[in-house]
């Protein structure tokens, strides 16, 4: 099959469901259909990043519509890991949906567009075709054709607006060098302003999952996987691979660390004040994915390694904690295990490889606020794990558990998905990290992943089980952290009333304002 | 001695037609045309004197009362005021502008012309009077041009025929038999310029004695917008005007195609007076650039600098007239296109000031729209969205970058506010041809308003820093606006129920999907 129709085919498996579900509304297989499109698109992708040879990426040009913004597809480790990673983690949440009962929306067309679209960003050729797919992306999941639509309204503009960002960094590329290609754009292209700008969509799409905290909550949450932390952090790591895989220069590094160690402090800290398990779930992903963040600052492989890892991960992560699971069950638990970035976590892995990377370089004080991040966030997380009352075999049992066993047996992602899609942001040496069964190998140093896991899961399951101790738990000062801040922002109105009225002479003010202005125009030599 | 003539029957006329009624005041004002006719064929040619046939025309068919209209005290102090300052005013111009080395009251004459139309405009004593005000207006225009830069017989008479145009606007609609089958004929011309265009196939002009127009690709997209425009939108039985502003861009004499303007503004207005004065200013300003173009090797360099201005200033005024009716429908394009036309004869440093003066404009109009909010918050608010795609046109207009994204994004954006923004949506439509009109008017890709304003960004950035941030944050506030317009649209010009309403989303939508179709057009 000719590789341009190779690598539309996730988008044929996904649209196609999505017209035929369209078709045939509210018909009981439509979850199915929808769930097997998107696994399909997923493990097409997959199919696809297994055939790719390292360092490998092929660019499929279709049209010319938009000037500057060709119809292309770009496929290379980065673009085909989370296309992987979020079209699985996107059929999951389908089939969590499915075998989930009591809502009896019908998700699935708008799923299946929002899919497609995220598939769009991560395909997208060029920056500005990626602002384009943003855009759709913004539109699928909301469905606000009608732009005065109330719904979720504050998100969508503040992501719309954050988007113009992307389209400045795009403009000065074309500016530049007359692309905003990635084939195309060199390394030095970008400076602190462009990557500045871009930084706007990401950090908007982050602090969307933190805004979302308490908001309605649906049987499954389909945003916060799909719609922020996977376009966010293919966004952040495909300006790194634009980037040559380094920050413009050193005081910006810092400054980004420093931040984003500060907000997931501050997110974590939150969370551990968090009462409400719903509310507190976002506010541990957003401190995990600005822990990604303060990792992507370094320019090393082995850092590379480290945030390509956790915000691989972050996607099935969010994706997990955005199913609604009954309390108390074996899913819940897991699920706090995941989010709580303790060694046998996912998270983990990655903030090894990150600590490493910084003990290499001499930053050793680096680590320490990642790790009073990591133990509020455990704290946080665990604080209130109960003893589950049965033992279930659900889907979302399944992801917990499957998460699980990747931090134990690392093998499985790493040199297949995590290494090449960081080979794309940057050259990583093969001796860079080894993998076995047992553990991971970097910078010389053993982490024995599947033995840590088991004493982890064995120290828990004492302390749950046997122990029943609790990790001790903070009482909320403000009777429900940031939500009263978060409903005093909605409730924000114009001050209309409070503003004064101006006299009829203040136009011809501004036009006489306007006159001088013109003149001085005219007689400027 | 002979050479001051044509300004002493100038005067002559000038008193006589204030000073009577009836065919004596017809006869005067017909006077004043004649001695605007004597003074071209000293100035020019003897063939220029065909341009009064068209003027004089108008004026036998605009018959005066017998009886003189009653005027008050301050309503003749107004009149004499005004004409006085008119007068002044032309006399200033026709001096700071000199046609060749002839005598100062020989070449005024044209402009005294102006000026009384432009008197009889702004204070008249009745609607005859207003309407021969804008026949001199459009006849004045055309004379002056043809000083400075001369013409052939048919074309000065075509020019001159244009003064026409505000009595056939005001009088004369297709009937009705008729109006579908022009409408979709102007459809079926758009879509044969826009694959002529398309194929590539170049014809630089087409000749016709002395008379020429151009058809380079700018040309080919403007006309297509324009008619369909105005089969689409343009009130029942004014197709036709759509033909004037396809003139206006196509003609290659600027004599005519600057009376085609005035006209286009004049059969405009008839409907909607909504920015009438403003659109006459813009008119007058923008109808100076031919003016210096011919007079600049007579004078300073300076008439370079003034010309840019002059540009930059009527397409901003052009921009704040253009709120509703024909003139946001047929003119704001056509005067769109001229200056995108015109502004490859602009050298770099004038570039940049005209630059300023589009950005300082698109700062006036978000102002303005302020400034009218604090000043009556119960009067009808402007369109929120509409003021900031005007903005933003300036700004695209005016970037003219190398890539051609400047002009991509202005044409994007006239189609924009010309065919989209407008209310002629069919209330029977729902379902998905609903929704889909819904996406054709949204910000949303595909629709054209989306590509318009994100392309004008780019361009923007191109053309320097400063525009490129202000474009950024007018898009930041486009996005905001539905949050204080809802649905509002422009009104639409008394074309209730258009069988054409279909034509609207296409457009956006075939606009929004393939602007690079359009940048190749405008690449031609």
């Amino acid at each position: 099959m000719p590789l341009a129709a190779q690598a539309l085919l996730p988008f044929l498996a996904l649209l196609g469901a999505a017209a035929i579900v369209q078709r045939r509304p509210r018909r009981a297989s439509n979850g199915w259909i929808a769930v097997g499109a998107t696994g399909v698109a997923g493990i097409i992708a997959m199919v696809e990043l297994l055939r790719l040879a390292p360092g490998e990426h092929v660019d499929v040009p279709y049209l010319t519509t938009v000037p500057y913004a060709d119809l292309a597809i770009r496929l290379d480790g980065l673009s085909l890991a989370f296309a992987t990673v979020t079209l699985i983690t996107a059929a999951l949440l389908m089939l969590a949906r499915l075998r989930l009962h009591g809502d009896r929306r019908d998700p699935w067309f708008g799923w299946l567009l929002t899919a497609a679209a995220t598939c769009a960003v991560i395909f997208a050729h060029n920056l500005l075709l990626v602002y384009i797919a943003l855009q759709l992306l913004t539109l699928a999941w909301t469905g606000a054709l009608d732009e005065t639509a109330r719904r979720r309204r504050a998100i969508r503009l503040s992501v719309q607006v954050a988007d113009i960002g992307l389209l400045l960094a795009a403009a000065s590329a074309i500016q530049s060098v007359g692309t905003s290609a990635f084939s195309g754009v060199p390394s030095d292209t970008f400076a602190l302003p462009a990557f500045v700008l871009v930084l706007l969509p990401v950090v908007a799409r982050v602090g969307a999952l933190a805004v979302s905290a308490g908001g309605p909550q649906a049987t499954v949450a389909f945003e916060p996987a799909i719609v922020w932390v996977a376009p966010a952090g293919y966004l952040f790591m495909r300006m790194l691979a634009l980037m040559g895989g380094r920050l413009p220069d050193r005081p910006t590094a810092v400054v980004l660390f420093a931040a984003a160690t500060l907000v997931a402090l501050a997110m974590a800290g939150l969370a551990l004040f968090e009462r409400s398990g719903a509310r507190r779930v976002p506010l541990l992903l957003v401190a995990q994915a600005a822990l990604a963040l303060a990792l992507s600052t370094g320019a090393d492989p082995l850092m590379t390694v480290a945030c390509t890892w956790l915000w691989l991960l972050l996607v099935p992560l969010a994706g997990l904690a955005s199913v609604r699971v009954a309390a108390r069950s074996t899913p819940e638990v897991l699920t706090q295990v995941n989010l709580a970035m303790i060694p046998g976590s996912t998270a983990f892995v990655g903030l090894w490889l990150g600590g490493l990377a910084l003990n290499a370089r001499g930053l050793v004080f680096g680590i320490i606020p990642v790790g009073i991040a990591v133990a509020l966030s455990a704290i946080a997380a665990l604080g209130r794990l109960k003893r589950p009352r049965s033992l279930q075999v659900d889907p979302p049992t399944v992801w917990a558990a499957g998460l699980l066993l990747m931090a134990a047996f690392p093998i499985v992602v790493m040199g297949r998905l995590v290494v090449p899609a960081a080979a794309t942001v940057r050259l990583v040496p093969g001796s860079t990290v080894a993998t076995s069964p047992f553990g991971i190998v970097a910078g010389g140093r053993p982490w024995p992943a599947l033995v840590v896991s088991l004493v982890v899961g064995l120290a828990l399951g004492l302390a749950t089980w046997r122990l029943r101790l609790r990790a001790p738990t903070l009482p909320s000062p403000a009777r429900g952290g940031g939500k009263r801040l978060i409903e005093r922002l909605r409730g924000w109105r114009l001050p209309g009333a409070a503003l004064p009225t101006m006299p009829t002479w203040g136009r011809f003010v501004l036009w006489g304002a306007f006159a001088v202005a013109v003149y001085n125009v005219l007689t400027r030599p | 001695m002979i050479l001051y003539i044509p300004a002493a029957l100038f005067f002559v006329g000038l008193l006589l037609a204030f000073g009577s009624a009836g065919r004596r005041r017809q006869a005067a004002t017909i006077a004043t045309l004649l001695a605007a006719a004597w003074s071209l064929a000293l100035l020019v040619d003897p063939g220029s004197v065909a341009w009064a046939i068209g003027p004089i025309g108008a004026s036998l068919l605009l018959a005066r009362p017998g009886e003189r209209v009653n005027s008050s005290f301050e309503g003749l102090t107004r009149r004499v005021a005004t004409i006085a300052v008119a007068l002044l005013l032309a006399l200033l111009l026709a001096a700071r502008l000199p046609v060749g080395e002839n005598p100062l009251l020989l070449s005024a004459v044209p402009w005294f012309l102006g000026a009384l139309g432009a008197a009889w405009f702004a204070s008249p004593i009745d609607h005859l009077e207003r309407l021969q005000g804008q026949v001199l207006m459009v006849a004045a225009a055309s004379a002056v041009i043809l000083a400075a830069v001369p013409a052939g017989p048919v074309t000065a008479s075509l020019a001159g025929a244009m003064a026409l145009m505000p009595i056939a606007g005001e009088r004369w609609r297709l009937p009705g038999p008729l109006q579908l089958p022009v409408s979709v004929t102007l459809l079926g011309l758009a879509a044969v310029a826009v694959v002529a265009a398309g194929v590539g196939t170049s014809i630089a002009r087409i000749v016709l004695f002395d008379f020429s127009v151009d058809v380079s690709g700018v040309i080919l997209l403007a006309s297509a917008v324009l008619l369909v425009a105005g089969a689409a939108l343009t009130p029942i039985g004014s197709e036709w005007t759509a033909l004037l502003g396809v003139l206006v861009v196509s003609a290659s004499a600027p004599s005519l195609r600057w009376a085609a303007l005035g006209a286009l503004i004049a059969v405009a207005t008839v409907l909607t007076k909504e920015g009438e004065h403003l659109a006459w200013i813009a008119f007058g300003v923008l109808g100076l650039t031919p003016v210096l173009q011919g007079v600049a090797t007579s004078t300073s360099t300076s008439t370079v600098r003034v010309q840019a201005v002059a540009l930059a200033l009527g397409l901003v005024l052009i921009v704040l007239a253009a709120r509703a009716g024909v003139i946001r429908v047929l003119v704001l394009p056509t005067a769109g296109f001229v200056v995108i036309l015109a502004l490859a004869a602009v050298t770099s440093p004038n570039l940049v000031r005209l630059q300023w003066i589009t950005a300082l404009g698109a700062v006036l109009l978000v102002a303005r729209m302020v400034v009218a909010w604090l000043i009556d918050r119960s009067g009808r608010p402007a369109i929120v969205r509409d003021q900031l795609l005007f903005a933003l046109l300036l700004l695209g207009i005016s970037a003219r970058d190398s890539l051609g994204l400047g002009a991509l994004a202005a044409a994007l954006l006239l189609i924009d506010l010309a065919i989209v923004r407008i209310e002629v949506m069919p209330e029977r439509w729902s379902g998905t041809a609903a929704r889909l009109v819904l996406l054709a008017r949204s910000n949303w890709p595909p629709a054209v308003t989306f590509a318009g304003a994100s392309m004008a960004v780019i361009a923007a950035l191109q053309a320097s820093l400063a525009l490129g941030v202000l474009a950024a944050l007018v898009l930041a506030g486009l996005q905001l606006a539905p949050l204080f317009d809802g649905h509002a649209l422009a009104p639409s010009p008394e074309r209730p129920r258009s069988p054409l309403g279909w034509a609207v989303p296409a457009v956006s939508i075939a606009c929004g999907v393939a602007p690079a179709l359009l940048l190749r057009l405008l690449r031609l």
